[in-house]
């Protein structure tokens, strides 16, 4: 009972100190993660079993917010997300059959773009679509519809924000600038906020304006541009040649969005409290999507109705044409209300939103928040969502008039008149999303509040949009119903409540040895420190970066262009060679003490990689476009971009003795095949590519056992440390056909602690690698060296230089913060590879 | 065209000072039912939060952006393009 008091009594107090926005113990030091991954089911193609993967989103997010000084904070924000996967181009009639697969081979299909066009189409007098059935040569009028898909490789996009915010008693202010890259989209934006608190903090009221300035640098489908009319491209599309002297068309836009926010929060009673805003937003410049485009079925009201009704049609795409102005209006009133026979609290919203595009939207979402034992929280959650279509939405255009039209002039000669593209509406576009529907998810998540303010919260969400669930009628067709599913896992460190919990209670005399010891630890090395307690535990962020560039090499050697083209492809010839290569890695570090002589480590990853190539100078010339060779090596123009869940890892690690200031530890690991083995590259130029480069791949595909053992050791200023570890794949082969090469790497480092928050280190890195074994068991074309498995592997030995740094206890808890940076000093490439440039390597990490 | 705008944004205007003037109602009639220092113990907890898992949120409003016409509302933030 005393406990119960003592914590009504701090939140209370809590209470009364924060401004109502923040009415719980407000964050002021925390650190998150998130994963999340999106997928969608597979879109209704009628009579047609899409064999397109559908659109998958990975994201990772992490946030970390700081208290600077008192009243000072900020809050560094990371988000990237790599998506790849099919999403509908346009729609048309389905007796058009722009959802037909185009046969390239037996059993081989490739994409529907080139269905984007069909000049041999009919309609019936009132222009309902016909299909024709070649055997009996019988119309049937139909008003189906169906997408055209087109597929997209692997993208990334990264974004980064800072907020800086300062704190009154009863007022605060908040500064906020980012940017968002992805290869076809870059924006910067920033905010101004604030808030003011009155009526004894029973009400708050919220204000912000925030600016966005975007770029559109889309490169359009090169497999779509040949079917898409130029007639309406203006300026915005361009003919420009890229690294391969291809000509592509590059669309560019810029548009600006500005948003004025304003909301009030009101306590209601004692456990209830509400929330009312509104907001504006006007958004100028190009504000369509380069990747839409929309049917227009053109028909010469001059032709003679055919013999069963029928008239001659042709359908043609065109980019979609959204107006360049935009402006939205959104309301929202929630209420948050505890429910104290359960304990239980419970969230309910509703948002309304419109705008001049005749657009309106209403939302319905409630989430119950449910406290069960033991630290453990579910909260399941609803959600309804629905909206009228844009006034410029259509499936499909209808225009009056021939699409190309041959007359003859007095001599005799025949003159082409094409259609006017003036006769089209100035508005159009065929993206679903601005269609009539309604979309309803449920989901739950469950999150665990472990002692010392660690969480984790893992959740689902299915998603279904649907048009028959538009409120009232009037939906769109069911072909364009789809459904998709959400899971995300993430965890929290709550810095603050730690501290507070260590101003209670002083930290044991073993976490100031432990971060100590690990102080003096270069930031490439693992698997170097064991905890020292039962219930002992540490969290880290690890971050790697690598990139190899520069002249190609055959073991130590550089070789030349005509060397790459006639020796580096086995028995073949090469076309292309990679001119860069990088990596980022996020890992995640979880260790915990289940007893005082193990400590169990679990190593997840995110990473994404990215790979441009170039041609090789004396290559014989490239196959045509239509041999699927060709189109690789022309798709090889492109930047090839992977990205997600990486593969995790699991780890034991015991103190093996101890003599002195010198430890030995041992590490034994598993490395879970959680990563993507078997990415492709998307269909290109009607041919289907397969596998991508095997270096691309995000996991190994096999089980690995990973092996490590470390000596560390330290003397007043000075610390050392040495490390053999390995790496062993337990099979021969993964699911599509090859294994990596296994991995030694020896290590070994001198530091000096300069001050009690800053050390130094110099490290030695010899690592040998084997080359893959096997080959991909499936369609793949060998356009360059990294297509070869003998051209992977080698031996390699590298300088690290390192700094250590533990932050005051007042930022992030006195956590440590260590960087490493290391030089390639020697590399013996198998085959032949791009030499290495370097890796950074940096680490958070706090032990508790 | 034009004549449409300016009516429509007219029309937002009066929207937003009618929203406006609902707040200042609120904030008015907010006054008669305080709520002591003392008993804001329930209002302190974390699930009482206006946004209780920030993460969560922002990662559901991305794909929600990324699928829907009616996106955010709120503070613009980057968030990319969404053109898949």
């Amino acid at each position: 009972m005393a406990a119960i008091k003592s914590a009504y009594a701090i939140l209370t107090a809590a209470a009364l100190a924060l401004p109502l926005t923040q009415l719980c113990a407000a964050d002021d030091q925390a650190v998150d993660f998130q994963y999340g991954h999106y997928e969608e089911g597979n879109r209704e193609l009628v009579n047609t079993q899409s064999r397109f993967k559908p659109i998958t989103v990975d994201s990772l997010q992490s946030k970390v917010q700081l208290k600077l000084a008192d009243r000072i904070r900020l809050s560094l924000n990371f988000t990237q997300d790599t998506w790849s996967g099919a999403t509908p181009i346009t729609t048309a009639p389905l007796a058009f059959r722009g959802n037909r697969q185009r046969a390239i081979a037996p059993n081989v299909l490739s994409g529907a773009s080139p269905y984007l066009q069909n000049d041999n189409v009919w309609v019936d007098k009132n222009f309902t679509p016909l299909l024709l059935n070649s055997t009996t040569g019988k119309y049937t009028p139909t008003n189906q519809l169906v997408h055209t898909l087109s597929s997209a490789s692997p993208e990334t996009r990264k974004q980064g924000d800072v907020h800086l915010g300062y704190d009154w008693d009863e007022a605060s202010v908040e500064a906020g600038a980012g940017t968002s890259a992805e290869p076809d989209y870059q924006s910067v934006f920033g905010s101004l906020s604030g808030r003011l608190d009155f009526n004894q903090k029973l009400t708050s009221l919220n204000t912000s304006v925030s600016y966005t300035a975007s770029d559109t640098h889309a490169m359009l489908d090169h497999d779509a541009v040949p079917y898409i009319q130029t007639s309406t491209f203006g300026e915005r599309v361009n003919s420009v040649k890229n690294t391969f002297g291809d000509s592509v068309k590059l669309l560019t836009g810029e548009r600006d969005d500005w948003t004025g926010h304003l909301g009030i929060t009101q306590v209601l009673t004692k456990s209830s409290l509400m929330e009312i805003g509104t907001s504006y937003t006007s958004s100028n410049g190009y504000l369509s999507n380069p990747y839409k485009t929309t049917a227009v079925i053109f028909v010469d009201p001059l032709q003679k109705i055919g013999a069963n009704g029928e008239l001659k049609a042709s359908m043609l795409a065109f980019l979609e044409q959204r107006p360049t102005e935009r402006n939205e209006w959104t309301e929202n009133i929630r209420v948050v209300k505890h429910i104290s026979a359960l304990d239980a609290v419970v969230h309910v919203d509703y948002r309304f939103f419109h705008d001049d595009w005749d657009i309106q939207a209403h939302t319905f979402s409630s989430d119950w928040i449910q406290p069960l034992e033991n630290g453990w929280t579910i909260t399941p959650r609803i959600r309804y969502y629905t909206q009228n279509a844009a006034n410029f939405y259509r499936p499909y255009l209808i225009s009056q008039q021939a699409a190309s039209k041959v007359t003859f002039d007095s001599a005799g000669s025949p003159i082409i008149t094409k259609y006017d593209p003036q006769r089209l509406p100035s508005h159009y576009s065929s993206d679903y999303r601005l269609s009539g529907y309604g979309a309803l998810s449920a989901g739950v998540s469950v999150t665990k509040k472990f002692a010392k303010s660690i969480e984790f919260q893992a959740g689902a969400e299915y998603y279904t949009h649907a048009g028959n669930l538009k409120l009232g009628s009037g939906g769109e067709g069911n072909y364009a119903d789809f459904d998709g599913y959400l899971v995300n896992a993430s965890f929290k460190i709550d810095l603050s409540s730690l501290a507070m919990a260590e101003d209670v209670q002083p930290p044991h005399t073993h976490h100031s040895h432990h971060a100590t010891h690990q102080h003096s630890t270069p930031a490439g090395v693992m698997f170097d420190h064991v905890l020292q307690q039962a219930g002992d535990a540490m969290v880290g962020y690890r971050y790697m970066y690598a990139n190899q560039a520069g002249t190609m090499q055959e073991g130590l050697s550089t070789v030349n262009d005509v060397t790459l083209v006639t020796q580096a492809c086995a028995l073949k010839l090469c076309y292309v060679t990679p001119q860069s290569m990088s990596m980022n890695m996020h890992m995640l570090d979880l260790m915990y003490a289940p007893t005082d002589w193990l400590t169990l480590m679990l190593m997840p990853q995110f990473m994404d990689m990215h790979m441009a190539m170039r041609p090789l100078s004396g290559a014989p010339p490239s196959p045509s476009m239509m041999d699927p060779m060709g189109a690789a090596i022309a798709h090889a123009g492109h930047e090839h971009t992977t990205g997600g869940v990486g593969d995790t890892g699991f780890y034991a690690l015991v103190n093996a003795a101890t003599f002195g200031d010198q430890q030995i530890n041992i590490s034994l690991g598993i490395s879970m095949p959680t990563g993507d083995s078997n990415i492709q590259l998307r269909d290109t130029h009607r041919q289907h590519l397969g596998y991508i480069h095997y270096g691309m791949q995000l996991g190994s595909g096999t089980w690995d056992f990973k092996p490590a053992i470390t000596l560390t050791g330290h003397q007043a200023e000075w610390s050392w440390g040495a490390q053999l570890n390995g790496t062993k794949r337990l099979a021969s082969s993964n699911k599509v056909g090859f294994v990596l090469g296994d991995t030694f790497q020896s290590t070994a480092w001198l530091g000096y602690d300069w001050t009690n928050w800053l050390t130094s280190s110099v490290r030695g890195i010899y690592t040998l690698q084997d080359a893959l074994k096997g080959s991909y068991q499936g369609t793949y074309y060998q356009i360059g060296a990294m297509d070869f498995p003998r051209n992977y592997g080698g031996q390699f030995a590298d300088i690290g230089l390192g700094i250590n740094i533990k932050l005051p206890h007042d930022i992030l808890l006195g956590s440590l913060i260590n960087f490493e940076w290391l030089q390639p000093i020697h590399d013996d490439v198998n085959g032949y590879q791009l030499p290495r440039e370097g890796a950074l390597s940096a680490t958070w990490s706090y032990a508790f | 065209m034009a004549y449409r705008t300016i009516s429509s944004k007219r029309d937002n205007l009066k929207r937003f000072i009618s929203v406006a003037a609902t707040f200042l109602w609120f904030v008015l009639l907010s006054g008669c039912a305080p709520v002591l220092p003392w008993e804001r113990g329930i209002l302190a907890k974390g699930a009482m939060q206006l946004e209780p898992y920030p993460l969560k949120s922002s990662l559901l409003a991305h794909q929600y952006s990324s699928r829907e016409a009616a996106s955010g509302g709120g503070e613009a933030s980057g968030g990319g393009c969404g053109c898949y």
